[in-house]
């Protein structure tokens, strides 16, 4: 009795101390006096949205406001339904290539399930490490929702919706799972598949054994008598979903080529097919338009070499494609694609600029809108509960106070599941961005290896972006650039070139990371020599 | 470093023209017909993307609209056939993992955004065989395909050419020069025996497969419920090389290890297409001859690994001589734009006749590819792949004017020539805008003071 009343008094405390500033529990709110973009219909000027037990109850511009509800006035502001980002790898760490071998890897064709990192039946709603950090970070953006999957592997598993309430996991799900993700990533050399053409084998050969898998389970399910029991598989299990069209599959295919690779596989397997990245959309509107797969546009667009040499050094080839490559979502909304503009490989803070870029490149500020709002939702199949500010929808909402996409606007208030969330100040966002930049890696590092010559001491400047690190190195070997690196979030690798003398090849690091500091060996001609490093 | 950027943009902006659009005629040329001889003063109509007629100039009639290439002095050869390509491959050429990879496909990564296709149309070469590489005993399945620079690379495989898959032998699939990173262990085989183990058990895996779905058809035969057998894509090619739908090509050097393979697939039932660079073929020419097995080299590269120590450059001769199906090949996006060059040197190392020498670069190699009814010389109703030189291509000074693919002109070094100026300006005026966009992002960006101030008049 005493800890219940205990309890009560603290939620109430907690209540009086954020009363008025935060409307944090799902009342009822009347959110008066701004213009409401709807997306389902025109915007409409000083508008009223009520809310009730999180839900939306009516939008309007002449709705009465009821006696039971906090009215909130919003006058001068824009109201819109907070975005739906539907491609993120948040909550996991950001890694192209895991550099561990699985126990069964090495000489094992098509084990998916002995992949320690992902595979079909990886769940990311039970995988996603979500801290407060980062969803402050991405509902500071206006968005409200996301999807989420692992980057890393072939089969990244099944992604997961969820809203970015504070709360557990399980109260946060719009849908799970979503999709089935599959990347066209190579694992690392020596292990099944390590190159381009290896993967696509793979994930054929990996679709074929599930439909011999759901083949032979019908089977024996219906008379076991007289067969040899098919073994268990949980990865050819989750595929079947797959293969009966139940589940999409996440395409992660940012080329022309990747995309009508992802295409030949969708064909062959009868797979729903959705196009993830497809940041080379621009040269084939009408082909996906054609193709009936919904594209989610990564709005993480390649960027110029810093230096003026380096960029000179191009071909041309190059130069125009990240240039044109902005103008993908204008394409296909020409085209008549039903797309979504995504964060998918890029940072947080990358997706409202790679949205402004893509308004630069002629697609329409209403268009952008409803890419992020609606189209997700249609895609991802939640637009029943969210997408737009209709009556019965989720109330997620975000309060602007410019329209939306505009350089200069700022996001005043939001809203998700009728509750108010807390909007970090600019000092708050400076902060955040500061330190979620860091991977524990960037920084500079004193290594020390110990060579059969001695200790060969080299400095290096690190840093890690989509888990490929880059840098310069100076010391004993003399200086250059850091090449061929990755970093999962424990484990790194990294290659500096070979100056010896007496050997020439790179000298490959592959560590461990502890904190400040980091052990491993070094792999070169000479022979492997353990090393240290800390941070400076 | 100019010349290659500026070629690359040429690459970016040849379109995919109706490729029928318009029938040509090639006049007044020298032609190296390769089959039946050279014809002065001759010409060629190219019909529908086909060679619809072939003679001298006065026996070949063309319609009044065809597009007419006067080639007087310039000497007209088929299109080159590099029968050892690794150009236009995206990712690695290698699927390193495992002893055998013969699940992958070349062809799920063929790449049209490869500058070096479009380098190697300039140096005639029309056809490739684009293998997978040489470090496993049993490597992928290759690709044989035209460079239709410009085109979808859909359209690059050759649609009735046969299904081809890489061999390799010797010190590249023993691991002998690349070792595993740290913690891996090495990779099986590290022996020549190992290599011929790999390859005879991946036959005998490949019956057990075969009966495997021989039973299970059986039972479905007889009416019986049975559970189908896992399809293996990797046995399945196993399966298909033993019926004889797949042409397998073979990576080798030491005249020990070509018997061994030859042994071998007498042995399991299967046949060796051709044996890739060969270099002691010489050695057991007559060996090669008599299994039928066609030999693909290096006119001249040796010592550069030491199972190449015994290559000679009269290999080609010796060989051809013997009645080896002999070809010179690549190997080298670089090579693969002079094999002329290569066909060139088998007169001078062993004395073959000019026309046996071309046949090296040309009809030897649309036989070993199995397209000679397509490809590989001058003759009716063959595709109209067609090199222009300025002078006769085994000169040092010859340069391609022309190529044709299937009728279509796609190098012309007029227009190449003609559009470098251009592409050059693009890139300028795309960098140029792309700095100014930046400054001027730079200057509209609002400073951290701004930004606190307006936070502050808001709340």
């Amino acid at each position: 009795m005493s800890r219940r009343f205990l309890c009560f008094s603290v939620v109430l405390l907690l209540l009086m101390a954020a009363w008025p500033a935060l409307a944090d529990a799902p009342g009822v709110y009347a959110i008066t006096g701004g213009t409401v973009h709807p997306v389902s219909g025109p915007e409409i000027a000083n508008g009223v949205v009520i809310i009730r037990d999180g839900l939306i109850e009516s939008v309007g511009a002449n709705t009465a406001i009821p006696a039971d509800a906090t009215v909130i006035d919003v006058k001068g502001s824009h109201v819109y339904p907070g975005l739906i980002d539907a491609q993120t790898s948040l909550g996991f760490p950001s890694a192209t290539a895991p550099r561990r071998r699985g126990p069964a890897a090495a000489g094992a064709r098509n084990a998916p399930e002995a992949l320690p990192e992902t595979g079909p039946s990886f769940l990311a709603f039970r995988e996603a490490k979500l801290s407060d950090d980062d969803i402050d970070a991405k509902r500071a953006t206006g968005v409200t929702t996301i999807v989420t999957a692992p980057s890393f592997g072939i089969f990244n598993g099944q992604s997961v919706a969820v809203n970015l309430r504070d709360g557990t996991m399980e109260s946060r799900v719009i849908r799970n799972p979503v999709s089935q993700q599959i990347s066209f990533n190579p694992r690392p050399a020596w292990t099944y598949p390590d190159s381009l053409m290896g993967v696509i084998s793979y994930i054929r050969q990996t679709l074929m054994d599930a439909q011999q898998y759901s083949a032979a389970r019908t089977i024996y399910d219906k008379n076991p008598a007289g067969y040899k029991r098919p073994d268990e598989s949980p990865s050819l299990e989750a595929l079947g979903g797959v293969l009966r069209r139940d589940v999409p599959v996440v395409f992660v295919a940012d080329s022309e080529l990747m995309i009508r690779r992802a295409e030949a596989i969708a064909k062959e397997f009868n797979v729903r097919m959705i196009v993830g990245g497809a940041r080379q959309g621009y040269k084939m509107g009408d082909e996906l338009k054609s193709l009936g797969a919904p594209v989610l546009v990564s709005t993480k667009w390649a960027t110029a070499p810093a230096a003026k040499e380096d960029r000179e050094e191009q071909p041309l080839r190059v130069i125009r494609d990240r240039q044109l490559q902005p103008t993908t979502p204008a394409v296909l909304a020409k085209s008549g694609v039903l797309f979504a503009l995504v964060s998918g490989a890029g940072k947080t803070s990358d997706f409202f600029p790679g949205i402004r870029k893509a308004i630069e490149n002629g697609l329409s500020a209403d268009d952008a809108l409803r890419a992020t709002t609606i189209n997700p939702a249609k895609i991802i199949g939640i637009d029943r509960q969210l997408g737009s500010l209709d009556r019965g929808k989720i109330a997620n909402i975000v309060i602007t106070d410019k329209p939306i996409f505009d350089k200069e606007s700022k996001i005043k208030r939001i809203f998700v599941d009728g509750r108010e969330a807390k909007v970090p100040t600019e000092d708050e966002k400076k902060k955040s961005a500061s330190t979620s930049t860091g991977t524990g890696v960037d920084g500079t590092w004193s290594f020390v290896v110990k060579a059969t010559s001695g200790d060969v001491n080299i400095t290096a400047t690190l840093h890690v972006e989509n888990g490929q690190i880059g840098g310069t190195y100076s010391g004993d070997r003399g200086a250059g650039e850091i090449g061929n690196g990755t970093f999962d979030g424990t484990t790194l690798q990294f290659s500096i070139a070979g100056r010896g003398q007496e050997e020439a090849g790179d000298w490959v690091f592959h560590g461990t990371l502890h904190g400040a500091n980091m052990d491993g060996t070094v792999s070169t001609t000479l022979g492997t020599f353990p090393f240290t490093g800390s941070r400076k | 470093m100019k010349t290659r950027i500026v070629i690359t943009a040429v690459a970016g902006l040849a379109v995919a023209a109706s490729a029928f659009a318009q029938d040509i005629v090639i006049r007044d040329a020298t032609i190296l017909t390769v089959s039946h001889g050279k014809i002065e003063h001759g010409s060629i109509l190219v019909h529908a993307g086909k060679i619809a007629a072939v003679g001298t100039n006065a026996q070949v009639t063309a319609p009044a609209n065809a597009t007419v290439i006067d080639a007087a002095g310039k000497f007209v050869m088929p299109g080159i056939i590099d029968t050892h390509s690794h150009t236009a491959v995206e990712g690695s050429v290698n699927e390193i993992s495992l002893p055998n990879t013969g699940m992958v496909r070349i062809r799920d990564v063929l790449t049209n955004e490869d500058i070096d296709v479009y380098r190697q149309l300039a140096g005639g070469t029309t056809t490739a065989l684009v293998l997978h590489g040489s470090a496993n005993p049993i490597g992928g399945q290759s690709q044989i395909v035209k460079w239709k620079w410009g085109h979808p690379v859909s359209e690059w495989p050759i649609s009735d050419a046969p299904r081809t898959i890489k061999f390799a032998l010797g010190e590249n699939p023993k691991s002998s020069n690349f070792r595993p990173p740290p913690g891996t262990p090495a990779q099986y085989p590290q022996t020549r025996m190992g290599v011929e183990e790999v390859i005879r058990q991946s036959f005998i895996d490949a019956k057990d497969y075969i009966a495997r779905w021989d039973d299970y058809d059986a039972k479905k035969k007889r009416g019986e419920t049975a559970i189908p057998p896992r399809h293996d894509i990797l046995m399945e090619t196993m399966v298909d090389i033993l019926k004889g739908k797949i042409d397998v090509h073979s990576h080798c050097y030491r005249a020990d290890e070509i018997m061994m393979l030859l042994n071998v697939a007498d042995e399991e039932g299967f046949k060796i297409r051709e044996l890739q660079h060969v270099l002691e073929g010489y050695k057991v020419a007559k060996e090669i001859a008599a299994h039928g097995v066609g030999g693909g080299t290096f006119i001249d590269w040796w010592g550069f690994k030491a199972e190449a120590y015994d290559a000679i450059p009269y290999n080609v001769a010796l060989m051809n001589n013997a009645g080896v199906l002999t070809s010179v090949n690549s190997d080298s996006a670089e090579l693969a734009r002079h094999l002329n060059q290569d066909a060139a040197k088998a007169m001078k190392y062993g004395g073959l006749s000019e026309e046996d020498a071309l046949k090296l670069c040309t009809l030897n190699g649309a036989k070993q590819l199995r397209l000679d009814h397509r490809i590989g010389s001058i003759d009716v109703g063959k595709d109209a792949d067609i090199v222009i030189w300025t002078a006769h291509p085994f000169s040092t000074y010859a340069r391609v004017e022309t190529t044709l693919v299937d009728g279509e002109i796609l190098f012309d070094r007029s227009k190449d020539l003609a559009m470098r100026k251009q592409l050059a300006q693009e890139k300028k005026d795309r960098l140029k805008k792309e700095a100014d966009d930046e400054a001027k992002n730079k200057k509209s960006k609002p400073g951290p003071k701004d930004d606190d101030k307006a936070e502050a008049t808001n709340e």
